[in-house]
């Protein structure tokens, strides 16, 4: 019973050959999720105007969740390892502390919205903003899958320089 | 005119650059027409906004492009947040008039009319990119 999972494979695919472009599109798939979930949030402010409706604090959720996901993709691979030739205005410790706070900050935010989906909204049973519990979920779950995105393509980043 | 680049392409036997150009400006000026035929036909001048986004677009790519070569390693970054900005203009540019189609500010019709111009200068904009873009110095040989 135990590993009957072992000899899965994926189906072989040979059309197209990802490894070259696997960069390329992972930063294209998340600059989609992450443009998208602001626009979400823009939206949901411009149909829901009243502070009732959408406290406006709320926005910050987002805020944070864009300032984490830079935080995170400022810093590569190479330097949290320590394998880069030059260590950085912070070093290799300073590269993880940094790293440890924006996910500090991304996780976080990721939490906070989800208080809000159930503590504002779901508990209230107003019928009229199912629409905006949607959106509020679905706009900081956008972020961080961007970010895992580009935490997948900074995995690749870091393959070239293995000589 | 165009007889003349006709012949250039069928001399080669496939599409000459001419030809190309030729495909790629009609294709612009058909989604600009589209364009600019909405803003006339719904009296509406809030889809130019847009416009801001179409001549974002392919700044990034260029600066991208020009500032570093491809040896080094970090040009896969700075091209990579290239491509990532670049992304995030093409879907705002989407996203605008959905926006402004649920504040009401211009009718759904009119927000069909501007995603589809949307795509089709899009798409030849990447055109252009593709077929014109691919040599690093940007020599007038190919012209």
């Amino acid at each position: 019973m135990a590993g009957f999972l072992d000899n899965f494979r994926w189906p072989e695919c040979e059309c197209i050959d990802w490894s070259e472009r696997r960069n390329a599109v992972a930063s294209v798939v998340a600059g989609i999720l992450f443009f998208t979930g602001w626009w979400i949030m823009i939206d949901a402010a411009v149909v829901y105007p009243k502070p009732e409706q959408l406290n406006h604090a709320f926005h910050t959720c987002g805020v944070f969740s864009t300032l984490a996901f830079f935080m995170i993709n400022a810093v590569s691979n190479a330097q949290v390892r320590g394998d880069s030739y030059e260590s950085g205005c912070l070093g290799r410790t300073g590269a993880r502390v940094w790293l440890f706070i924006g996910f500090m900050l991304m996780f976080g935010s990721l939490i906070a919205s989800m208080w809000i989906l159930f503590g504002a909204y779901v508990t209230q049973r107003s019928l009229k903003y199912h629409r905006l519990i949607s959106i509020r979920f679905w706009n900081t779950f956008i972020f961080h899958f961007s970010v895992v995105e580009l935490g997948f393509r900074s995995g690749g980043t870091a393959q070239t320089w293995s000589f | 005119m165009y007889h003349s680049f006709l012949i250039h392409s069928s001399a080669d036997g496939h599409l000459g650059c001419f030809h190309v150009l030729a495909i790629i400006n009609n294709l612009g000026n058909l989604a600009f027409s589209l364009f600019v035929l909405l803003c006339f036909l719904h009296v509406q001048y809030w889809p130019l906004f847009v416009l801001f986004f179409y001549i974002l677009s392919p700044i990034p790519y260029c600066i991208a492009r020009r500032l570093v070569d491809d040896t080094d390693a970090m040009s896969n970054a700075c091209k990579e947040l290239a491509i990532f900005l670049t992304t995030g203009i093409v879907v705002s540019a989407f996203g605008l008039p959905i926006v402004f189609a649920r504040a009401h500010l211009i009718e759904w019709g009119a927000c069909a009319l501007v995603l589809t111009g949307n795509t089709v200068i899009f798409a030849t904009i990447l055109g252009f990119f593709l077929v014109f873009g691919s040599n690093d110095d940007f020599s007038w040989q190919q012209w």
